[in-house]
């Protein structure tokens, strides 16, 4: 037996290659999209895990504290942790801000989503879970750890607001549900740079508490510096992330602390669905239907290349169903090629994506289920396509061989 | 079956497919969620390390003093500036008096008065004791009647009790002047002890209500660093330990120290332990109360046990501890926290000395993840 | 492979129907013996293509009776199952331009009939070497189809067509873009291959150079057959 599909491809196997090799970018840029979108969606995942937490504590009627500014007391930790069922319950602050690195070179400015961790030590909620370089923090301020997706390296100084932190340790996948790197201080660090203004602002507001007859009696000195005080602190964070007992189902503690303490409380999955279907739901629609788009454009042009390749053969075919070849024959031919085709195209896609993925500046996740799928999406769609070119190669009348 | 003929053309179809699968098979194996997890290792060592605290604090004075007046009034005089030294009993500034010379002046005429009036009631009395006299004397002889006698008698009565109340009343005259001499004395704002002048709350002409200071000052040989430790790393806090000041105006050259005292009384609204940090030597120049510090307060070191670097714990089910690596294999291994210091070494109770645990991970590990060991993570230069 | 020849009675080809039908063949007689050569001439437009192609079992005829040998392959309808076997098999072609297939090389060209019919690989190409040996071109057995000359390229065209051995060959102007020397060379060599392989050939044809070599000569004209004898000169 003779494979027709084999001799056609090894006789014009530059063309074949090239063809492929078109259609494999074509493909690989519709698995990067796969990954992009699959790469949001981990970011979310990735930020709901690193946190440790089981239930995520915020102010009552807020979707906080990723989805939505929350403000807590400090201190509503305290009852939270006394609940049944509860583990732990530690502070947490989030605040997206510019910080600047003044260490090794010119100093770069980068958004970065500030953590502030509460000192309980390595292992606790908030913490980030495992490292890639360096130490945990040790000191109560002026430490950090840092995401090498924000490009900063061990030993960097960091500027954010008024304090400047060392960076102590470095880790990797701890990112914002946007992507943005996260870096990691000290609680009541934290506090300060999110609550506390900087140093116009507030030399601004004691002028003006300064000046409001209230608060400046003559009669009661120490009255202005109370006051004055008491703007200084800053004792809100913006959620307290909560660890469960083994035994205790997450609606079981979250329950009694939603009616008893007037807070909100979210579990990991009502989390999930905060963090994928409401914020990153657009952004994530955006790109499925772009993806579709591209799927369906690599269809067409998969069809019109196999077509396109059929009809250049299109004497030889009628030659040979002239000469006596069967259509199944004819028909076996046109399919190999269209499925040869396919998986070129499908090889070169899938290195182009593996060595572009890590190019791009946010992540993506190239996932083995998608890989497949794309697989036998591509010779699926492959196969349809040779249809095609195999009923007009059918069709064709084996008399036009023989001139008139 | 002859497939394909064996010439140049399928030699180098060949030579261009065969890398192709080979990369493909690469990709499929070495990357993305199939592939083995890099992690580096290390040992763990028996060591001895010492703990350390760190805090927070800011410069402070033990000993400041408001001096002010006890009256409201004018500030007449300020005769000090802001960072000027002064000794005890220095007069630092005066009160307005007022009318307060006039009234001791007053009471000055008072008292002139009333002395008068005391020589007066004095001749008085000098005279009814001689009358009385005399005319006792006369008695015996019938000259004068026993009610004459009474009489005298009588005035001489009135005129001693007329000599008491010119003494009291002189007493009492003096006794107003030495209390408007005081108040006087009060006007003027004295330095209570040898000091710095830290501030000038209010200039000459000013006016200030009871209690108001006029003028701050502290003793700068009580500085002190009034430090702030979080509660969770203030364990082993005792007063007498070594500590390490470091001012945040002069980063490099820290100080020695040692705690003076754990004050009793937390904060619990920010949940910390204040500490008050004596420094062995005063710095010179001195710095200014407020500024801010950093305290490291070393602890007494603990015996060799059993270390591993922070990074290497995680918490895995709700308990904290290492993975250890045999092989190939890890093995979570729950351990309790003995100690820690501040770069991050741990002493813990769980673990053995020689036995291997992973440091850093590229990825989230869990019991069946399959790891490949190596030098550094890869993607990572510190 | 046994001696068959081919005969033709009545055929008769109608296309389309009612006022615009054409008959393009109104009743044709031919008879070719095994190992003859016969020419089919006519002017275009005579017919000669409309019964070139229902002897190829390419279209249907209106009506006639074909017999290969003893098998009555149409009589008012095909009775022959499969056409595109009896064209594998039976019925041989060689074309006005060679319609080699470009990514397969001569050996290969000419022994893909056996091969896709499914007989050994060996066996199709050592007897599609036979063949071209025969027809003197075996010393370009592996070259591709690009690299040969265009006398070359036909020759292996009939040695494809000659390849299943099949009892009828049916030749389509096969010198019309050949000069005199190359002409009669085909003829000639279609001519040994009749006889070797007693096959029955009929040459559709209506160039002045060749008609001559014909002992026998089918006129056609408006659907209609006359024979004649012809010259059968042949060439040394």
């Amino acid at each position: 037996m003779i494979s027709l599909a084999g001799r056609d491809i090894l006789h014009a196997w530059g063309k074949f290659v090239f063809t492929g090799i078109g259609l494999g970018l074509l493909i690989g840029v519709t698995l990067v999209m796969a990954g992009v979108y699959r790469g949001m969606i981990d970011d979310a995942m990735v930020l709901l895990d690193n946190s440790g937490a089981d239930l995520w504590v915020v102010q009552k009627d807020t979707q906080g504290p990723y989805a939505e500014s929350s403000s807590l007391y400090d201190d509503t930790w305290r009852g939270v942790a006394v609940m049944p069922g509860v583990a732990s319950a530690t502070d947490i602050t989030y605040l997206t801000m510019q910080v600047r690195a003044t260490n090794h070179g010119e100093p770069r400015d980068v958004r970065a989503m500030v953590v502030g961790i509460a000192p309980d030590g390595p292992g606790s909620a908030g913490w980030p879970p495992y490292l890639v370089a360096g130490r945990q923090i040790t000191r109560s301020h002026y430490e950090a750890v840092a995401d090498i997706a924000s490009g900063f390296k061990l030993g960097d100084t960091l500027q954010i607001r008024r304090n400047r932190y060392t960076v102590v340790g470095l880790t990797r996948r701890m990112v914002s549900s946007n992507g943005d790197p996260m870096v990691f201080i000290p609680l009541k660090d934290a506090q300060q740079a999110q609550f506390l203004k900087d140093n116009e602002a507030i030399l601004q507001q004691r002028r003006r508490t300064a000046g409001n007859p209230a608060f400046n009696r003559p009669g009661v000195p120490g009255l202005l510096d109370a006051v004055i005080a008491s703007q200084s602190v800053n004792n809100y964070v913006n959620a307290v992330l909560v660890r469960i007992k083994p035994g205790y189902t997450a609606d079981e503690v979250a329950a009694p602390i939603r009616r008893w303490k007037r807070l909100t409380v979210f579990t990991r999955a009502q989390m999930q669905d905060i963090l994928v279907n409401k914020l990153i739901a657009t952004a994530s629609r955006q790109i499925g239907m772009f993806m579709v788009i591209l799927a369906i454009v690599s269809a067409a042009i998969v069809a019109f290349i196999i077509y396109t390749l059929t009809m250049d053969k299109i004497r030889e075919i009628a030659v040979l169903k002239l000469i006596g070849t069967r259509n199944r024959t004819i028909a076996a031919m046109i399919m190999q090629q269209a499925l040869a085709l396919g998986l070129i195209g499908f090889a070169v896609g899938k290195i182009t994506a593996t060595f572009a993925a890590p190019l791009f500046p946010k992540f993506v996740l190239l996932m083995p289920g998608d890989s497949i799928a794309g697989f036998f999406a591509v010779m699926v769609i492959c196969a349809l396509a040779s249809m095609v070119a195999i009923r007009m190669a059918l069709k064709v009348d084996p008399a036009e061989a023989i001139g008139g | 079956m002859r497939f394909f003929a064996i010439n140049r053309r399928t030699l180098l179809l060949l030579a261009v497919l065969a890398p192709l699968l080979l990369l493909l098979g690469y990709v499929a194996l070495r990357t993305g969620p199939l592939a083995a997890v890099p992690v580096t290792v290390t040992r763990v060592e028996n060591r001895s390390i010492r703990p350390a605290l760190f805090g927070i604090g800011t410069v402070q004075a033990r000993y400041d003093f408001s001096i002010g007046p006890t009256v409201s009034g004018r500030v007449l005089r300020v005769n000090v500036h802001v960072g000027d030294t002064v000794k005890a009993g220095q007069v630092l500034g005066a009160m307005d008096p007022v009318d307060l010379d006039q009234r001791i002046q007053a009471q000055q005429a008072a008292i002139g008065s009333a002395e008068a009036q005391l020589r007066q009631a004095l001749t008085q009395r000098d005279f009814a004791s001689s009358q009385l006299a005399r005319y006792a004397r006369l008695l015996p002889t019938h000259v004068i009647s026993e009610e004459v006698v009474a009489t005298r008698r009588q005035d001489l009565q009135v005129a001693e009790d007329g000599e008491r109340a010119a003494r009291n009343a002189l007493r009492g005259a003096r006794a107003t002047l030495a209390a408007l001499e005081a108040q006087r004395g009060n006007l003027d704002l004295i330095a209570p002890v040898h000091g710095l002048i830290t501030a000038r709350d209010a200039d000459p002409g000013t006016t200030v209500v009871a209690g108001a200071p006029v003028i701050e000052m502290i003793d700068p040989n009580s500085f002190w660093i009034d430090t702030r430790f979080d509660q969770l790393s203030a364990t082993g806090l005792a007063a007498a330990q070594p500590a390490s000041i470091v001012l945040r105006s002069r980063a490099n050259q820290p100080y020695a120290g040692e705690v003076l005292r754990v004050d009793p009384l937390a904060d619990s609204v920010t949940e910390e332990t204040l500490a008050k940090i004596r420094f062995k030597h005063l710095p010179q120049p001195l710095p200014p109360i407020g500024e801010l510090a950093d305290v490291t307060v070393t602890l007494p070191a603990l015996p060799a046990r059993p270390t591993v670097p922070n990074a290497s714990l995680q918490r895995v089910d709700g308990k904290l501890g290492g993975w250890r690596v045999e092989g190939d294999k890890l093995q979570f291994v729950a351990v309790k926290v003995l100690g820690s210091d501040l770069n991050g070494q741990v002493q813990v109770d769980g673990l053995k000395a020689g036995e291997r645990v992973v440091l850093y991970s590229q990825r989230t590990l869990g019991a069946h993840s399959n790891i490949s060991v190596v030098d550094h993570i890869p993607g990572v230069s510190p | 492979m046994v001696a068959q020849g081919i005969r033709i009675e009545g055929l008769k080809k109608r296309y389309g129907s009612g006022d615009t039908a054409v008959d393009a063949l109104k009743g044709v007689d031919m008879q070719v013996e095994p190992g003859e050569v016969v020419g089919l001439v006519g002017p275009s437009g005579s017919g000669k293509s409309t019964l070139l192609k229902c002897l190829g079992a390419v279209i249907d005829p209106t009506a006639g009776r074909m017999t290969l040998g003893d098998a009555v392959i149409y009589d008012q309808g095909w009775k022959a199952r499969d056409l595109r076997a009896l064209r594998r098999d039976k019925i041989g072609f060689v074309f006005q331009a060679p319609y080699l297939i470009p990514f397969l090389d001569v050996t290969d060209n000419v022994a893909l009939l056996p091969m896709l019919a499914g007989r050994p690989n060996a066996e199709s190409r050592s007897r599609a070497l036979e063949l071209l040996t025969a027809l003197d071109v075996q010393h370009r057995a592996k070259a591709m189809p690009a690299q040969l000359s265009g006398g070359e390229q036909q020759r292996v065209a009939i040695a494809r067509g000659l390849v299943n051995h099949p009892p009828v060959i049916l030749a389509d102007e096969p010198t019309a873009p050949l000069d005199s020397v190359r002409a009669l060379a085909v003829i000639r060599i279609l001519g040994d291959m009749a006889r070797r392989y007693q096959t029955a050939i009929i040459v559709v044809t209506h160039d002045e150079k060749i008609i001559p070599t014909f002992k026998r000569v089918y006129h056609i004209r408006d659907g209609v057959t006359h024979e004649e004898a012809g010259e059968g000169r042949s060439f040394d």
